[in-house]
């Protein structure tokens, strides 16, 4: 299914605001650096890990570099929990990305779908089962990142509170997990937002913040339905509104 | 009638005798006795206390010994042959400028004979004649000698010339040097027969030394006349000379000290030898001028082993100091290379196999922070910023020439040992500190297992994640294209 640009301008309706937009692409850049910075220590022997090494000039640059990224993403996390959790508690910001029984019941429902059992696929609202399942992988994740990057940085500090083995298993851990991450992100994540035949080429909506109403009602319908009730949110029409009105509608 | 045939052909036969006699004899009365013409020669050239002076004050004996002459392959030559200016009537009064000047004179009427194409059937000479086209001109009394040339076809130019030295170097000699220092001049056949140089003649080391010419080098001191000595293995043995001259002993010689140790030193002179047949006495060879670091070896696992029980498995000087490019210890590269060292025997399953030791502790440093790190920095042949910060190898953990047993030490002393060194790097370490490292050890239920486990979970984690996703995305396709 094509959703082009050239489509009329008002089956677009806001699906992200700025705040999410830049939030998304700051984390495109940190994983990418991270990543870039981070493969060839784990895989060091390697041919490539070694000429990625060279260009940013010798192993004490990588690791420079990967400890700027780390800080900048522990900043990142941080702003990301302090702002949500403000947001959630004082702002009425909807919780919308907190596991819930109906991811449960959708990720069975789909299965079942995918399998022949079911005709329909599951009914999702604003965050599908398998973008909250990413979600909450990233977040657990990447403080266990933070953490164990931490503890490796500062092996002197960490071990004066706790105890020596905890420098093996943060290595363990920190290697691990990125793994686990980088897989994630690149298979899961790139064919759900990219390859996946629903999105194909690509699901511009975290980097315009619209989407097109078709696909809106594809894989968020209950959104969708929630939206239409209440207002129909056009492009043409984000003129008459100020930002932070639609900074607010979107954050419902 | 009968008689008179017998008479005739007896006749006939005594007169062919007589022929063939007449031909013949005065060659044989040639290979007896000189010449008329080298007779007038030896009239003077007998006389033993005559010699010929040259310009700078070089001279050489006039005396012919007419039977060793007899005996060599030009025995049957007139003097004339070669002296060719000279004859009973003329005997002209020649000046050269040194004894030198005169062989070369010398030796380019041997050249008139023995033709540039006929002593290139040897390869000596094939070399010595490039050496000709470059300006070195060819002295071919050196190594064949003036009159007392003999069959080079019997047997190697070395053999004869052997025997020539050995006539006086077999017997009780004395070389002073100008320091009062006295050595022997004594050699031993026997022990150049037992060496790897059997083969070559003295001239080839003693260059300049030939039946005809015996110079007599001064040298300040018996050190110096070994150092000279060392010059002459390079040119056979150039590829060891040049690892010699990157290493720190010949910097040592360079700046003028002549303790410095050269080839002689260690193997030998005349009964020159490889030392890798007996370790022991390399270490014992080191140990003349390193005392202090042999007997920290000597009380070391490797350093008991080998003396204890001569064990050949055991490091020596050599293995990890390298036998000719010595380098200073005090390098960074010496350093960052200790793991090499130490792996060419702790990773090696054979030697390590006898005597139960793991040949994981090279592979669990070099997955570790600082096993890792320094390959790296090892790569780096180019840096922005200055050399590398030192990482932490083998030897700062289990010392150098004192490398003590692991096994059954005392677990309490090493850590207090380990945190010392570790804090040299790592400031304010505390006593948890040390418990980082694995002791070389993989994580098990029994070491480490924390970092067991955690390694087990994900161990699990990753293919199930993998697996899990790929179904999933299979699955979407599947079902995609199901509904079209």
């Amino acid at each position: 299914m094509e959703y082009s640009d050239q489509s009329n301008r008002n089956d677009q309706m806001v699906r992200f605001g700025i705040y999410r937009i830049i939030e998304h692409l700051a984390l495109i850049v940190l994983f990418i650096v991270l990543s870039a910075t981070g493969l060839p220590q784990k895989f060091y022997y390697l041919g490539i890990s070694q000429s990625v090494i060279v260009i940013l000039g010798g192993i004490d640059n990588l690791r420079l570099f990967h400890h700027l990224a780390g800080v900048l993403f522990a900043a990142l996390a941080m702003q990301h929990i302090i702002a949500n959790f403000v947001g959630v508690a004082f702002l009425r910001w909807e919780p919308s990305m907190l596991v819930t029984l109906k991811d449960a019941q959708d990720a069975v429902q789909n299965v079942r779908y995918y399998l022949g059992l079911d005709d329909r696929p599951a009914q999702c609202g604003r965050y599908t089962y398998k973008e909250k399942c990413i979600y909450w992988l990233v977040i657990i994740g990447g403080f266990q990142m933070i953490i164990s990057g931490f503890i490796l940085w500062f092996p002197v500090i960490a071990t004066q509170y706790l105890p020596g083995m905890v420098i093996p298993v943060s290595k363990m851990v920190h290697t691990s997990e990125a793994m686990l991450i980088f897989i994630l992100v690149v298979t899961w994540h790139i064919y759900d937002s990219v390859l996946s035949p629903d999105v194909f080429p690509l699901n511009k909506s975290i980097f315009t913040g619209n989407i097109h109403r078709k696909q809106m009602k594809q894989l968020h319908p209950l959104e969708m339905e929630e939206k239409s009730e209440t207002e129909t949110v056009l492009l043409s029409a984000r003129h008459g509104h100020t930002m932070a009105e639609d900074h607010k509608r979107t954050r419902q | 009638m009968r008689t008179m045939i017998h008479i005739i052909e007896t006749v006939i036969l005594l007169c062919l005798l007589q022929l063939v006699w007449t031909f013949e004899a005065p060659v044989f009365a040639q290979e007896r006795t000189e010449t008329a013409a080298s007779k007038y020669c030896l009239d003077c050239h007998v006389n033993k206390s005559t010699v010929k002076k040259f310009a700078d004050g070089s001279f050489v004996s006039t005396h012919i010994d007419s039977h060793a002459f007899n005996e060599s392959v030009h025995g049957t030559l007139d003097c004339t042959a070669c002296h060719q200016e000279f004859s009973s009537a003329s005997h002209p009064e020649r000046s050269f400028r040194s004894k030198v000047q005169y062989q070369i004179m010398a030796s380019r009427r041997c050249r008139d004979c023995h033709s540039d194409t006929v002593i290139s059937s040897r390869s000596i000479h094939v070399a010595l004649l490039r050496k000709e086209k470059s300006g070195e001109a060819i002295i071919c009394t050196n190594c064949h000698s003036a009159h007392m040339i003999s069959r080079t076809g019997a047997g190697p130019v070395a053999k004869s010339e052997d025997k020539y030295c050995l006539r006086c170097h077999s017997s009780e000699g004395r070389k002073s040097f100008i320091n009062g220092e006295i050595i022997s001049t004594q050699v031993n056949a026997a022990e150049i027969l037992g060496s790897p140089h059997k083969d070559i003649g003295c001239s080839d080391c003693h260059s300049g030394f030939s039946a005809g010419d015996h110079p007599n080098n001064r040298f300040g001191s018996e050190r110096e006349y070994r150092h000279a000595s060392a010059e002459i293995c390079r040119r056979c043995h150039y590829d060891k000379y040049s690892k010699v001259a990157e290493g720190i002993h010949y910097k040592m010689l360079s700046v003028g000290r002549l303790d410095a140790p050269t080839c002689v030193d260690c193997h030998g002179t005349h009964a020159v030898s490889s030392p890798e047949r007996n370790r022991l006495s390399i270490v014992k060879k080191c140990a003349e001028c390193h005392r202090q670091v042999y007997l920290a070896y000597a009380k070391s696992v490797h350093g008991g082993a080998l003396l204890n029980e001569n064990n050949r498995d055991v490091a020596i000087c050599t293995d990890c100091h390298s036998s000719h490019s010595m380098q200073s210890t005090s390098s960074n590269d010496f350093h960052d290379e200790i793991p090499d060292k130490c792996s060419n025997c702790h990773s090696n399953p054979v030697v390590m196999g006898k005597y139960g030791l793991s040949t994981e502790v090279v592979k669990t440093y070099l997955s570790d922070f600082h096993g890792m790190t320094l390959s790296l920095y090892r790569k780096e042949t180019w840096r922005h910023y200055g050399p590398p910060p030192a990482m932490a190898v083998c030897t700062d953990c289990h010392g150098t020439h004192d490398i003590a047993r692991v096994s059954g030490a005392d677990v309490r002393q090493m850590k207090t040992k380990l945190l010392k060194r570790c804090s040299s790097c790592h400031p304010g370490a505390s006593e948890n500190f040390p418990d980082a490292w694995l002791s070389h050890y993989r994580p098990s239920f029994t070491i480490a297992p924390m970092v067991f486990i955690t390694e087990q979970f994900y161990r699990v984690m990753l293919p199930i994640t993998i697996v899990g996703i790929l179904f999933l995305v299979l699955l979407d396709i599947w079902r995609y294209y199901k509904n079209r």
